[in-house]
Parts: C-alpha cells; sequence; structure tokens
C-alpha cells in the first residue's frame, strides 16, 4: 500500500485520540468525515474538472440510455418541488445568505438525496439547522444567569478544543430555558426548567456535556453544580428527523417560492441540487398517495479476481478482471442495463453489453465512471462491504488510480474504507468494512440475509438455492485465472458467469422483497433506509420515542451502561408429553408484550419507585398498581403512558395496512403495505425489547420484569379457567386438561374427537377467558393441531389446522427439521418421519422407513451431502475455550491450502470420518470435498449414536415406547455395512489390495480372475449384474452430468463447478468414483468374447 | 458346512482380547487351509492379520471358502462365557447369516451353545506385500509391553532404534524423556526370555504409542514377541498363537514432517 492509504490510517488514529471517556460514535465520526474534506481539497483541484470534462462529453457519445431521464425546468418561484428522499445526512460548510442559523463560520448543513417522480437526481441542501442538547436547571438558576452561563460554557468550550479548523467563535449559539419533564419515573406531571443549549458543531455537544458533568462551568451566583444531560446522546440525523417530521424514505415538498436552485458549483452529481430553509419544508406522511415509491435505480455487481493458486486473492497481487452490472428500475421486474466490464477481449453475449479493457486501470475507471453515469441510488451485491467494494478501491489505490475511488454523490469526497464494529444482541459481534459512497444507500444482501434470516449456509448458491430453488454454477476461484487466460470464449463463460453473480440479489431482492420491507420499516421507525442495516434494533425504538416525547414535552436521560441483572423471563407450563390423536386446540394472547404494556399502562413515565412515592405525590390505592414481579406503575387515569401510546398507534396503523391490503388491487402496492404491516408488528415487538437491553440507551428493567411477570400469570391465570370452566360437571362432554403452555399459547385438549368440535369450545374459552382480562389484552382462538406431536419444552410436532375441513401445514416447534447445527440427513429422516407419522398417520410406516434410511447409512449409500454439518467459524481458535470442530478442520484445511480454507465468519462445513477407538470427535472433522476425492471412511456410528438416535428416539418413544431404540438402532437393518479403505494415510501406501471373488467376495489368487470357482457356475448371471450396475451408473453419471451443463448454461463445454452447497455436485463426484471402480470389476471379466 | 474344533479354547479368547480393542466388527475369512482376518482398525492407520492354520485344529472342516462378518463386541461376549479350559467349537451353514459357538467343559459334562447373528461386511481383502526386514528384534513380550506402557507416559509417539550394541525405546514429551536400552543376550538359556537381534543395517523409526499400546493386549498369547523394522515400511508386531497361527500387527512409521 502507498501513500494514499496513509492519510486514511493517520485520520482514523486521529480520531481516536479525540475520543473522550464519554464520546459517542457520532463525534468520532464526525472528525473522520471533516478531514476527508480537507484532504480531498487539495488533491482534487484538477482531478474533479477534469473527471467532469471527460465523463460527460464522453458518455453522451456513448451509451445515451445510461443516463438518467432528462429533467424538466422548474421555476423556484411558481413551482414547488417534490421528492423522495432516501438517504440524509450532514456536512460542515457555509452558511448561504437568507437562511436562517448562524451566519458566520461553518456550519452544519443537512443533505438530503432522493429522486422526483420523473426519475430525476435530487440532493436537497437544509439550512439552518443547529445541533442541541437539554441539561438539568439548577434551583437558583434564572433568567438572568442565561447571558453568563452561554459566556462561560462558550469560552470553557473553545479552551478545551484541540483544534479549531472551521475557525469557531461563538461554539454556543444559544441557551434557553425551558419547561419539560424528564421521561423516566412519574412526577405528577409536573414540568421543570431545563436548559436547552444550541451548539455550533454536532460534535461540540458530547464535549459540553462532558464539561459540564464534571463541574468545568464555573458561575459566580452558581457555583459549579453538575449538570446532568439530556438527549445529548442522539445522532444528529436523527434529531433533525424527529424535529421536522421526517421519517425514512417519505416524500418532501418544497413549497414555491422557499427555495432555490443551483446552477453552478455543484457539490454533487445529482440532476437537481435545491436549498431549503430547515423549518420551510413539507413532510407528507407516508399514508395513501404518499406511499408510493418513486423510481429508484438499484445497481447490483459482482467482480472476478484473478488469483493466484492456493491462495485468496489480495488487492495488490491479484488484478481485478471482470465487473458485471445490471441495473433495475424500482417496480420493473427485469433489470433495463447490463453491461460487464472485462480485461482482455470477450466474446458476446446476447442481451448484455460487452465492454472490454486491455488495461485494467483503464477498465476500472471505465467502470467507476459508468457508476456515475448510472448515478444509482441504491448499490446492491453479495458482499460488496465486505469484499467487492474494498477490494476495488484497494486494487484502483494500488493501480494509482486517481478518477476511481469517487462512487459517492459528492463530487468532492473520495471512497475510502473504514472498519466498523456492530455489536448487537441479536447477531452479536459483526466486524465489517464500511466504505462511504454519499448520496447512494447501500445494500449488501448478505448482511440483510444474514440479518433477517437464518440458514444453514450464506453463499450466494445456497441462499439462490433456498429461497428461488436455483442452483448456480460456482466457479472455484483457483479456476478463475484458467478461463481468464484462455481465450474470449472463455472469458465470456466467467463473464456469464459473473453477470449471473450481479443479477442473483436483484432478484433475491425482489423475491424477499428486502428493499420494499426496509423502506416501510424505515417509515414506520423514522430512522434512514441506511440505519437499518448498519445499526442494531435500538436506535428504531429510541427514533419512535423520541417523537412521542418531543409531543409531550419530555426529555430523554443518558443512561450509563451498568450491569447486567437477570431477571424471570417467559413461563412455560410443564408439557405432558406423548402423542396426541385427538385435536389439541391452541389459544394464543395476540401480541402479548405489547397488550400487557398497553393494558397495564406500563411505561417510563408512570413509573413509581414504591408505595412510599405513590403516598408522597398524594395518590390513592385504586390510582395505581403493583406488578407481579413488585413495581408500581400509576394508571392511566393519572397519566397515560408514552410506551403505550407508541404501541396503541402502531397496532391502530397495522390494523389499518392490513385492512388497507385487503382492498388494495395493484401487486406493488400490496407489497408496500404488506411490508407496512411486518414492519410495524416488529416495531411494536422491540419496544419491549428495547427496555430490557441493559448496555441499551434507555433500559428499564422494572417495566420488562413487569411484562414478563404478568406473561406469567396469564399463562397460569389461562389454564386455571380453562380447567375449571371446562369439567364434567359443567356439562361438558369431556374434561379439558391445558397440556402444555409456552409464552404467549396455551395447547388445550377438549377431548373432543373432531376438529371442528375442537375449533368451537377452542373459540367460545378465548372468549370466555378475554373477558376475565383487561383491555385490550386478548387470548385469540388460532389453530388446532390434530394429531398432536409433544416432545418436550419447546419441542413439538402437529398438523395445523384453521379449517375444519383440511390441514394447512405440518408444523414443528424445536425438532431438528430446523435446526441448523446438524447434517441435513437428520432433518430429512425425521421430517420424512413426521409427515408418515402426521399425515399419512402411519407410524409403522415410519419406522420402516428410519431402519432403512440407517440400513442406507451403514452401507455407504447416503449421499455425502447429506451427511455435512456446517459451523460458522464466529472466532479465531485462540478464543474458543474447547476444541470444536469446525475449528480444527479450519486449521488443517489451512495448511492444506491457504487458499480455499475458511476464513473468520465463514461457515465451515465437515463431514465425521472414522478414527480410531476414543478419538474425540473434533479430531475426526473433515473436509467433504477431501473425504470424497480420497474415499475416507465415514464414522457412521458418529452418525447414527450422535446425530440420528435422540431426536428419532424423541419422536418415536410417545410411539413406540421403550422398545424404540432396540427397534430402531439395533435391529437386523444394521447388520449389513459396506466398509470403504482410505486412499490417503499412514498406512494406505502398504497395502495391497487382494482380489477377491465378485460373487462371494472369497479371496482368490489371481487378479485377473473374476470369480472363485464355487461362482464360476454362475459366472453368466453374476456378469449380468453387474453390467447392470454398470449401465445404472453410467445412466446416473450423465444425468448429473447433464444437469450441471444445464445449470451452468453450456451443454458443449466441461463442467467447472465445485460448489459445496450443491447436493448435485457431491453425488456427481461419488459416482465419477464409483464408475470408475464398477468399470475395473468389468474389465476382470475379460473381453466379451461372441 | 463349516466345523473347526479348538481344544485349547482360552486361545480364541485371547486372539479376541488382543484384536477387539482395534477393530468394531470383522470378516473371517474361512478356506481349506485355516481361518483369516485382515482388517484395517477404524482410523485406517493400523492392520491387523490373524491367521489360524487349519492343521491347529481338533477338528477341520471346510466345504466352500466363506466368509463370516461378526461384531467383535457381540463376539466377545460370548466368548467370555466359555471357561478357559473350555473347548470351542464353532459351526456354520454355507449360506447361513448365523454362526454358533459350542462350549464344552473337559470332563463333557457341560455343553453350551451359543447362535450370533452375522453381519454382512462389503470390504476389500487387503494385504501386506511380503518385505525381507532390516531387523528382527525378539523380545520377551511381557517385556514389549512394560516399556510401551511406560514409555506412552512420556510423549506420544516411542522411538525404537536398531543397532548392533542393541536396540534402544525413547520417547520425549513435557514431562522430560525416558530412554530404555536392551542389550542383546549373550547366552541363551530359555529363548522366550532372550533378547535376540538379527540385523543387516541400523534401523531408527517413530510410532504411535496409542497404537503399540493395543497391540500389546496380545501379550498373554506368547512369552515372545518379534518386532521386524525397515527404513520407511511398516513395523510388524507378531505374536505366535500357540502353535496353531500367529497374530500380525503393522503401523506405518511416524513422518517427521507429518501431524505435529
Amino acid at each position: 500500500m502507498d501513500k494514499r492509504a496513509a492519510p486514511t490510517n493517520a485520520q482514523n488514529s486521529g480520531a481516536k485520540k479525540h475520543r473522550g471517556d464519554d464520546d459517542d460514535d457520532e463525534m468520532d465520526f464526525e472528525d473522520g468525515f471533516l478531514d476527508d474534506v480537507d484532504f480531498e481539497e487539495e488533491v482534487n483541484g484538477q482531478d474533479s474538472e477534469d473527471i467532469q470534462g471527460v465523463d460527460f462529453v464522453d458518455d453522451s457519445k456513448t451509451d445515451q440510455c445510461w443516463a438518467r431521464p432528462a429533467c424538466v425546468q422548474l421555476n423556484p418561484q411558481e413551482d414547488s418541488f417534490v421528492f423522495q428522499q432516501i438517504e440524509i445526512d450532514h456536512y460542515i460548510g457555509n452558511p448561504i445568505e437568507g437562511m436562517p442559523g448562524q451566519q458566520a463560520g461553518k456550519v452544519p448543513v443537512m443533505r438530503m438525496f432522493g429522486i422526483n417522480d420523473a426519475g430525476n437526481s435530487v440532493c436537497c441542501h437544509v439550512h439552518g439547522f443547529s445541533p442541541y442538547f437539554y441539561v438539568t436547571c439548577p434551583p437558583t438558576f434564572n433568567e438572568s444567569h442565561l447571558g453568563e452561563f452561554k459566556t462561560t460554557l462558550n469560552r470553557v468550550l473553545l479552551d478545551d478544543m484541540r483544534s479549531n479548523k472551521e475557525n469557531i467563535t461563538d461554539a454556543v449559539l444559544s441557551v434557553d430555558l425551558t419547561k419539560k419533564e424528564s421521561i423516566l419515573g412519574y412526577h405528577a406531571n409536573r414540568k421543570v426548567s431545563f436548559l436547552k443549549i444550541t451548539v455550533a458543531l454536532p460534535r461540540l455537544i458530547a464535549a459540553a456535556k462532558r464539561l459540564l458533568g464534571e463541574g468545568k462551568v464555573y458561575m459566580t451566583d452558581i457555583g459549579t453544580p453538575i449538570y446532568e444531560a439530556f438527549e445529548s446522546n442522539i445522532d444528529f440525523e436523527i434529531r433533525f428527523m424527529v424535529d421536522t417530521h421526517l421519517v425514512g424514505c417519505c416524500w418532501v415538498e418544497l413549497p414555491a417560492k422557499t427555495w432555490s436552485i443551483r446552477k453552478e458549483k455543484l457539490d454533487t452529481r445529482c440532476q437537481f441540487e435545491v436549498d431549503v430553509a430547515w423549518n420551510k419544508f413539507v413532510v407528507h406522511e407516508p399514508e395513501g398517495d404518499w406511499a408510493r415509491l418513486a423510481p429508484f435505480r438499484i445497481f447490483s455487481f459482482d467482480i472476478e479476481c484473478a488469483g493466484r493458486k492456493g491462495v485468496f486473492p489480495e488487492p495488490d497481487k491479484d488484478p481485478v478482471i471482470q465487473i458485471g452490472n445490471m441495473v433495475i428500475c424500482q417496480g420493473e421486474t427485469e433489470p433495463f442495463l447490463r453491461t460487464i466490464f472485462t480485461l482482455k477481449q470477450c466474446a458476446p453475449i446476447i442481451g448484455a453489453k460487452v465492454n472490454s479493457y486491455n488495461n485494467e486501470k483503464d477498465m476500472l475507471e471505465a467502470w467507476a465512471k459508468f457508476l456515475r453515469e448510472v448515478d444509482p441510488d441504491i448499490i446492491t451485491g453479495y458482499n460488496i462491504n465486505n469484499f467487492d467494494f474494498p477490494y476495488l478501491l484497494n486494487r484502483a489505490n494500488h493501480l494509482k488510480s486517481q478518477q476511481f475511488p469517487f462512487l459517492g454523490r459528492c463530487k468532492s469526497i473520495r471512497s475510502v474504507i473504514k472498519d466498523s464494529v456492530l455489536q448487537s444482541r441479536q447477531m452479536g459481534r459483526r466486524e465489517n468494512k464500511s466504505i462511504n459512497t454519499e448520496g447512494r444507500c447501500q445494500f449488501d444482501l448478505l448482511m440483510v440475509l444474514v440479518r433477517d434470516y437464518k440458514l444453514r449456509s450464506y453463499t450466494l448458491n445456497a441462499v439462490s438455492y433456498h429461497f428461488l430453488q436455483e442452483q448456480k454454477e460456482d466457479v472455484h476461484h483457483s479456476i478463475i485465472s484458467d478461463l481468464q487466460n484462455g481465450n474470449p470464449q472463455s472469458r465470456r463463460r466467467l463473464a456469464v458467469y459473473c453477470l449471473k453473480d450481479a443479477l442473483l440479489p436483484l432478484r433475491l431482492l425482489d423475491k424477499l422483497m428486502c428493499i420494499i420491507n426496509y423502506i416501510e420499516m424505515a417509515r414506520v421507525t423514522g430512522v434512514p433506509l441506511s440505519y437499518l442495516l448498519t445499526r442494531g434494533q435500538q436506535i428504531k425504538v429510541m427514533s419512535q420515542l423520541l417523537r412521542k416525547a418531543v409531543e409531550q414535552d419530555l426529555v430523554l436521560p443518558v443512561h450509563r451502561g451498568s450491569g447486567s441483572d437477570e431477571f424471570e423471563g417467559a413461563t412455560v407450563i410443564e408439557p405432558r408429553k406423548g402423542y396426541y390423536n385427538v385435536p389439541i386446540a391452541t389459544l394464543d394472547f395476540s401480541s402479548l408484550y405489547p397488550s400487557i404494556m398497553m393494558a397495564h399502562n406500563l411505561c417510563y413515565t408512570t413509573l413509581l419507585t414504591g408505595p412510599q412515592m405513590a403516598q408522597d405525590y398524594g395518590l390513592s390505592a385504586d390510582e395505581y398498581i403493583k406488578t407481579p414481579s413488585g413495581n408500581y406503575f400509576v394508571k392511566a387515569s393519572k397519566r397515560k403512558g408514552l410506551l403505550p401510546e407508541i404501541l396503541e398507534s402502531l397496532l391502530a396503523a397495522r390494523k389499518k395496512a392490513k385492512n388497507d391490503l385487503k382492498k388494495e388491487t395493484d401487486p406493488l402496492r400490496m407489497k408496500v403495505l404488506d411490508g407496512r404491516q411486518l414492519a410495524l408488528k416488529i416495531s411494536a415487538n422491540s419496544v419491549y425489547g428495547f427496555t430490557g437491553a441493559q448496555a441499551g440507551k434507555l433500559p428499564c428493567l422494572d417495566i420488562s420484569q413487569s411484562v414478563t411477570a404478568f406473561g406469567r400469570t396469564m399463562i397460569a391465570f389461562t389454564k386455571e379457567q380453562v380447567e375449571e370452566r371446562y369439567t364434567l360437571e359443567n356439562g361438558y362432554k369431556h374434561k379439558a386438561e391445558v397440556i402444555y403452555g409456552d409464552t404467549d399459547s396455551v395447547m388445550v385438549k377438549f377431548g373432543v374427537t373432531t376438529v371442528a368440535e375442537a375449533m368451537e369450545l377452542g373459540k367460545e374459552a378465548a372468549i370466555y377467558v378475554t373477558e376475565k382480562f383487561v383491555k385490550p389484552i386478548k387470548l385469540e382462538f388460532e389453530k388446532v393441531y390434530f394429531p398432536y406431536l409433544l416432545i418436550n419444552k419447546k419441542r413439538y410436532a402437529g398438523l395445523y389446522f384453521t379449517r375444519a375441513d383440511k390441514h394447512d401445514k405440518m408444523d414443528c416447534k424445536g425438532i431438528e427439521t430446523v435446526r441448523r447445527d446438524n447434517s441435513p440427513i437428520v432433518a430429512n429422516l425425521i421430517n420424512t418421519c413426521l409427515q408418515k407419522i402426521l399425515i399419512e398417520r402411519n407410524p409403522l410406516g415410519a419406522v420402516d422407513y428410519a431402519k432403512q434410511t440407517i440400513s442406507d447409512l451403514l452401507c455407504n449409500r447416503v449421499d455425502i451431502s447429506q451427511l455435512v454439518i456446517t459451523k460458522e467459524l464466529t472466532r479465531a481458535e485462540k478464543e474458543y475455550t474447547a476444541k470444536q470442530a469446525h475449528v480444527e478442520l479450519a486449521n488443517k484445511m489451512k495448511k492444506r491450502d491457504p487458499g480455499t480454507a475458511p476464513k473468520l465468519g465463514d461457515r465451515v462445513p465437515y463431514v465425521i470420518i472414522a478414527g480410531a477407538k476414543g478419538t474425540p470427535a473434533y479430531e475426526k472433522a473433515e473436509d467433504p470435498i477431501y473425504v470424497l476425492e480420497n474415499s475416507l471412511p465415514i464414522d457412521y456410528e458418529y452418525y447414527l449414536t450422535n446425530q440420528l438416535s435422540k431426536p428419532l428416539l424423541r419422536i418415536f418413544e410417545p410411539i413406540l415406547g421403550d422398545k424404540a431404540e432396540s427397534q430402531l438402532l439395533k435391529g437386523d437393518h444394521t447388520r449389513s455395512r459396506i466398509i470403504t479403505h482410505s486412499k490417503v494415510g499412514a498406512m494406505a501406501k502398504f497395502i495391497t489390495k487382494k482380489a477377491s471373488c465378485v460373487g462371494c467376495k472369497v479371496p482368490i489368487d489371481s487378479a485377473s480372475e473374476a470369480l472363485c470357482k464355487h461362482c464360476k457356475l454362475r459366472e453368466s448371471d453374476i456378469y449380468m449384474h453387474q453390467m447392470t450396475a454398470l449401465g445404472a451408473l453410467e445412466e446416473k453419471f450423465s444425468r448429473l452430468w447433464t444437469q450441471c451443463q444445464r445449470c451452468q448454461g453450456s451443454i458443449h463445454e466441461e463442467v467447472i463447478c465445485t460448489s459445496r452447497d450443491c447436493p448435485i455436485f457431491y453425488m456427481r463426484k461419488k459416482v465419477q468414483i464409483e464408475l470408475v471402480d464398477q468399470d475395473k470389476i468389468l474389465e476382470r471379466f475379460g473381453a466379451p468374447a461372441w | 458346512m463349516f466345523e473347526a474344533r479348538l481344544v485349547q479354547g482360552s486361545l480364541l479368547k485371547k486372539v479376541l482380547d488382543a484384536i477387539k480393542e482395534l477393530l468394531n466388527e470383522a470378516s473371517w475369512d474361512c478356506a481349506d487351509s485355516g481361518i483369516q482376518l485382515q482388517a484395517m482398525d477404524n482410523s485406517h492407520v493400523s492392520l491387523v492379520s490373524v491367521n489360524l492354520r487349519a492343521e491347529g485344529f481338533d477338528k477341520y472342516r471346510c466345504d466352500r471358502n466363506l466368509i463370516m462378518g461378526m461384531d467383535l463386541t457381540s463376539m466377545s461376549k460370548i466368548l467370555k462365557c466359555a471357561a478357559n479350559d473350555d473347548i470351542i467349537t464353532m459351526k456354520a451353514q454355507d449360506n447361513a447369516d448365523t454362526v454358533t459357538f459350542i462350549f464344552e467343559s473337559p470332563s463333557q459334562e457341560k455343553v453350551s451353545d451359543y447362535e450370533m447373528k452375522l453381519m454382512n461386511l462389503d470390504q476389500d481383502h487387503l494385504g501386506i506385500p511380503e518385505t525381507d526386514y532390516a531387523c528382527v528384534i525378539k523380545l520377551p513380550s511381557g517385556e514389549f509391553a512394560r516399556i510401551c506402557r511406560d514409555l506412552s507416559n512420556f510423549g506420544e509417539s516411542i522411538v525404537i532404534a536398531c543397532s548392533k550394541e542393541g536396540v534402544k525405546f525413547s520417547a520425549a514429551g513435557d514431562i522430560g524423556t525416558g530412554n530404555i536400552k536392551l542389550a542383546q543376550t549373550s547366552s541363551v538359556d530359555k529363548e522366550e526370555e532372550a533378547v535376540i537381534i538379527e540385523m543387516q543395517e541400523p534401523v531408527t523409526l517413530t510410532f504411535a504409542c496409542r497404537y503399540l499400546n493395543m497391540f500389546t493386549k496380545a501379550t498373554p498369547l506368547s512369552p515372545q514377541v518379534s518386532l521386524s523394522m525397515s527404513p520407511d515400511v511398516p513395523l510388524v508386531v507378531e505374536y505366535s498363537i500357540g502353535d496353531i497361527g500367529q497374530i500380525q500387527y503393522f503401523l506405518a512409521p511416524k513422518i517427521d514432517d507429518q501431524d505435529t
């Protein structure tokens, strides 16, 4: 790496030094950001003109269709300007005359990027919004102290700054006395005085807060009280959005006469660049017509690099050889632009434009120019954040390209790589690279999938198979170089592969409706789209909380991270295990936790520390409640809680969205509404989590433990009520029994024999019990399971009925079908067995099937892909306390070939191979491909005892009872085995295989003979048998080969795919080996004599 | 029809003890000439070969070659039912899926029979080519078992160095090192108590302790053990089974760069 990297590093470490003891990320980012600007300005003088000049002339000649539609001339005096914003950030710039706010020095300017209905890109500079926060007001402080406080704070702040690049003289813009109320605790609705401090730059907030908190601000009358800060830890963008009622991805209208258009000296590459004051624009709530989506350009790309054998490509050595691109407009089904940039000539591809270059630097620069020209709003791809983008930038840097790293919309800002760490309860610790592309939202599909879906494998191939049921050719990166060094045809092959990789993310985004769902989530929670991927869960609740708090003049205290107090979670009623061949009705609490919070008015604002405090406020006993966990809250009659209000509006909005959804006919708008109701549901449920997250911004255990405590008592109460009412004495035919209950549901056996009767009673019981609860808690009858296999806590399976006549699906919970820490054979076997038991109601058939599978396993007839276990390599070896199979294997593979070995964060596939007695399992893990190639023996015993036996016995014990084990695991079917011999290992090279009779396996002396003298009599019989076997293998192989050819999209080229996620790949490999062996056997019979 | 009667039934019990550590299941190849068993251990690092000659049996009949796959754990359970001085007979039909063990007490007062289900094991037949070994060491089997046991306390592998002076076993590990030297016995009174070295050239090889310790389970079979070594070929540890046959264990030497 050369000089380009140096400033970046220096700037990072510089930023770290700035960190105060209680700093927040925002400040950090701010510093880095400023340094960037400075740096760019030096280097960039001639660059930007140069690029722009070349860019527009050049491209207008070649490909008109790349650019966005031409824009209509607008007159700010007469026309209003409407666009949908998708990205909001801020920068430090010069104030513009006529705008509110500070007029001298540098000021923060908000920037909204978006699209209008015509598809023109827009950058809107919003001026005059200044950062602020609150501190508590000392009792003796009054209006007259404001002036002195401001000057003192200003002086202290300026003294504290290490550098003052912006030449700030007024760090504190204003100090105001306001009447506010802290959100934490009940204060009898009395507002008290707070100081609102407005500062010049966002990063000054943290400094001011620190200085005030440490007592560094001395005033003659007041002394140095400790000022407690409120709302100082809120991102500037969020603050801005809350105060202007902006939500993520909403439509913004600039009314006529309030805005101005920039004609020259544009900062960005957007078609419209406009200025507006922060309090002048109109925000449209995403309702009705404003729920529509502008025609975003979504850009997907994938790069190929020519790696060296055995080494993963490194940007300072291995060239980028191809970049495949797809661009689609939101709302359309097919990409309107497919191009591929290749190094060296490439044969033409139907439907795609091939741009070939002889020089890699030219190619990269042409691509960057192309990207700028296409001007996408959303950039997607697979693992672009951690691979493609950093690789391209590092490579361009290595090639000393000046023009490449300008991928954002701001002309003067160079895209650089930074490391970011995301720590969240939901995902654990993730280390990511982040690349700034101002104005373009990065939407890495891999990150979306890792966040939202639990999968066995996250390779693009596995993912596309899982969601699209399509296999994709997987060219190992060691072969890529060979294809590149071949001819235009072989490069074309690579290009097709590359284009497919660029297309798949778009198809997946469409199929999973990621973009629409995320946009709806941004709208519901009010955070920018990009926050949803780069930030945790909390920011979403925080944003909603702030919005409500502002309305009620509440302020949020800054929470200091504290230790973790555990509290009791949800409850389960001890299950009565067994196989129920009668309908089981399930009663569910709908939105249990939100409804508890609403019903009992649980909130920060209604919290009382104890009965003493209630007395102090003069509350009578019926004005507050004691929760089952011993916490006190005032009732809604005294103060309506904020959280219940948020929840009510969320649930009401969801109801509305669902109603609209029913009426809607337009498919795209239906998707939007569906995404909306989902986002609303998730948001409502995450409020409870927010109050319980100890490391969070505003945890409140009193609330969360009260919620779970209520939940527990409600489940127990429901059980009591149902069992009390449905008895023989009360005139029912059977006595009802609650056989199981979990967090928000109870399973009831009413004793009736038909689904219809169970439904009837279920509905009745739900209504009956609901009446006994406080509104809006509602017990609903949801479904009937018939039959129902209750294995253990959180483990059950059943056939799911919502209508009396036909089942909807088979529902399995906690059973190995859905877990991913075991091999597919377990999931498949259990799944089939359950189907046989539940749907076909043929338990004996299930037993036979299980036996057959076990027998196949022992005879090596099971496909190896069924035996692959995958585990994610989450930490470095040293950090694992105990040795683990996948870690050991990753090390072994690294020794064999560092290039293909799995890296941190990869999921490692492995199979367990046979080892000496007592060898720990972690030493027996092996790479499935290595096993196949060397025909290593699989440890079938391991799969039988450690993987299959427990899940199998669990589901069969309720049916077979004690005999299950001997029937399933020790029967005659386990007595036939095929033992293979490894081709590697210490002994393999010394051993010679002795010839044995093909018919009866008895050893015979000469290898040229096929049969022993006893079997010779049946020669033709045995020969025919072997011929049939050969024929079957040949046919199987041809079919597999054809399948792979189809997948690679060419039937006259060799298949080179080595996808480890594809079952066909393993089968093809195995059949190939078996075919060779079978051929040898037939040779021993000699040439057929006719 | 297959039938084999062994007066010294305890030998069969000892053979099973000598192999059941290494193998879970195995095929017994029965032919005119006798019974053979050859199999690699589960981890495919060592190979066991058992040979019982037909002449060694009191009565032996094998009409056609047959293979009997047996679960050795089950077989060992059955053989535990036999007393040490019992006469053991194995019997099987030509195409049977069971084998019968008959135990007769010496006085013929008690006869017990056990039938065991056979397994259908499909595996290759293996062999080690005949080799001339650079040195062959004969030593008391108890001594060898003791050496292996003691040295396994020190490290995972044992170095066996054979030279004109004698043979040296050594091991090194975290706690320190251990060396045991055996000199050739000069005067031979009892052959089985002597250390005899036949050597063409000196050889030094390294082997994994855990396997050697498994081989020494055969110690009760014979007072003497012979170790045959040549550079870069597997070590052969051989015990005779009374006068009816022998059991051989093959173990590949450890190569330095390989797994550390």
